[in-house]
């Protein structure tokens, strides 16, 4: 049997994903938020395992779904208002809270657009630019499903804490920042695709001229 | 052939002198509610979004025309935004009407125009993307689902910008949480609930019709 470079690559991030997530599983500062945070990545895993074979995406995205996942994964394992990097943070530039969990919200549209542009341009033959529009649009879209389930899930374990549950670090607007961290994230994404493809474009445009 | 062509043509025309009308009926509406609203900066301050919309709508007329179902949604949706702008959210005499009749803690009519936002919208934002990008399949019922809801989150972050920024004072006025800590979440719940029960009926309907009710001219 051949084995391809983008098998082997998809299956070392795997390997790297359950390796760390085995890992951080051991003593969770608070197992039961690890427990409920740690099903939908699970989840998504599996989705992705699942269409491997029928909806394959680039070594690239796979690389960048796996990052996202790592970066959540350490949020989760310490609970993301108390990450030590994000604690470590606070103390050197005086944030006054732990910004661990904006950088993962700003990751989350930072890293995942471009799988989301991936998948809409091969398996929804998107064209044009409705391509750059909308992974920003999912990415907000699912930042905002997300604070929904976080208030049913903050709802329905400790009701008596309301928002304080959740990381919200006592922050009334902390679900519109979050969502906006992700709009950013994914905006700056799509930005430097755009340029990135602009600047190809120019640069095979120049050598069909050199040629002629 | 040549009688093909006039008919489409008298189409034409008839959809146009109907699209007239809903212009002109909504403007004598829109007029009306201007002369003397509860909160003068907080109308200005909703109708920023019609302000928008319809001149946007009128100049890609001519590049993009919705189908009458689409204008007519959103005209529908734009009715009940008048009525909100006018009393503002939070004290609109139908949605206190509505909170005696079900025993509410809350005036529910900006939750019902989240919803409607939901239910009216998604069909015109569908209609675009299957016609202007060719979506298909299921694609095509998830897709125009996500930008509605992902259009309420960032709504919800433009009211946070302006409580926050603008005028903390106005900021709640024009934000209506009435002291609801999950306000922003519960709204944009309604407009996801909304939208996918219009994709339902859509789809629904697409499978009773087979042929016919998937496919938009392109």
């Amino acid at each position: 049997m051949q084995v391809d470079r983008r098998t082997l690559v998809s299956a070392g991030l795997l390997v790297w994903y359950v390796a760390v997530s085995v890992w951080l599983a051991q003593a969770p500062a608070d197992p039961q938020f690890w427990l409920i945070a740690s099903i939908l990545p699970a989840l998504f895993v599996v989705v992705l395992i699942a269409t491997y074979r029928h909806l394959p995406m680039s070594p690239a995205s796979y690389g960048l779904i796996t990052a996202f996942l790592t970066l959540h994964t350490i949020g989760v394992h310490y609970t993301y208002a108390e990450v030590p990097v994000g604690l470590w943070m606070d103390q050197v530039l005086h944030l006054g809270r732990n910004h661990f969990d904006r950088i993962v919200h700003f990751s989350f549209g930072f890293l995942l657009a471009y799988p989301m542009e991936e998948l809409f341009r091969l398996s929804a033959s998107v064209q044009g630019w409705v391509v750059y529009y909308l992974p920003v649009m999912t990415v907000l879209g699912l930042s905002g499903l997300w604070e929904i389930i976080e208030s049913w899930v903050a709802s329905a374990v400790h009701p008596e804490l309301g928002v304080t549950y959740l990381g919200s670090q006592g922050d009334i607007w902390d679900a519109q920042k979050d969502m906006a961290a992700a709009l950013y994230g994914a905006l700056l994404c799509v930005s430097i695709l755009l340029v990135v493809r602009a600047l190809r474009g120019a640069r095979s445009e120049l050598q069909t001229e050199i040629a002629e | 052939m040549n009688a093909g062509v006039i008919e489409r043509h008298d189409a034409e025309s008839g959809n146009r002198r109907i699209l007239v009308g809903l212009l002109l009926a909504y403007s004598v509406f829109w007029v009306w509610l201007a002369i003397d609203p509860l909160n003068r900066r907080d109308w200005l301050l909703e109708n920023l979004l019609v302000l928008t919309l319809i001149p946007l709508l009128l100049l890609t007329y001519r590049r993009f025309e919705f189908s009458l179902t689409s204008y007519g949604l959103i005209g529908l949706f734009l009715i009940l935004h008048a009525f909100g702008a006018h009393y503002t959210y939070a004290e609109v005499p139908f949605g206190f009407w509505l909170r005696d009749l079900g025993g509410l803690s809350r005036n529910p009519f900006d939750r019902i125009a989240h919803f409607a936002y939901g239910v009216l919208l998604v069909y015109p934002i569908r209609e675009l993307l299957m016609r202007q990008t060719g979506l298909r399949g299921w694609w095509a019922y998830a897709l125009p689902v996500c930008i509605v809801l992902a259009q309420s989150g960032f709504f919800e972050v433009l009211e946070a910008i302006v409580a926050m920024i603008v005028s903390p004072e106005l900021g709640n006025i024009y934000l209506g949480t009435q002291g609801d800590e999950w306000d922003a979440q519960h709204d944009m719940a309604a407009a996801l609930a909304g939208s996918i029960l219009t994709m339902c009926i859509v789809f629904a309907s697409s499978m009773l019709s087979k042929s016919k009710a998937n496919s938009f001219p392109r």
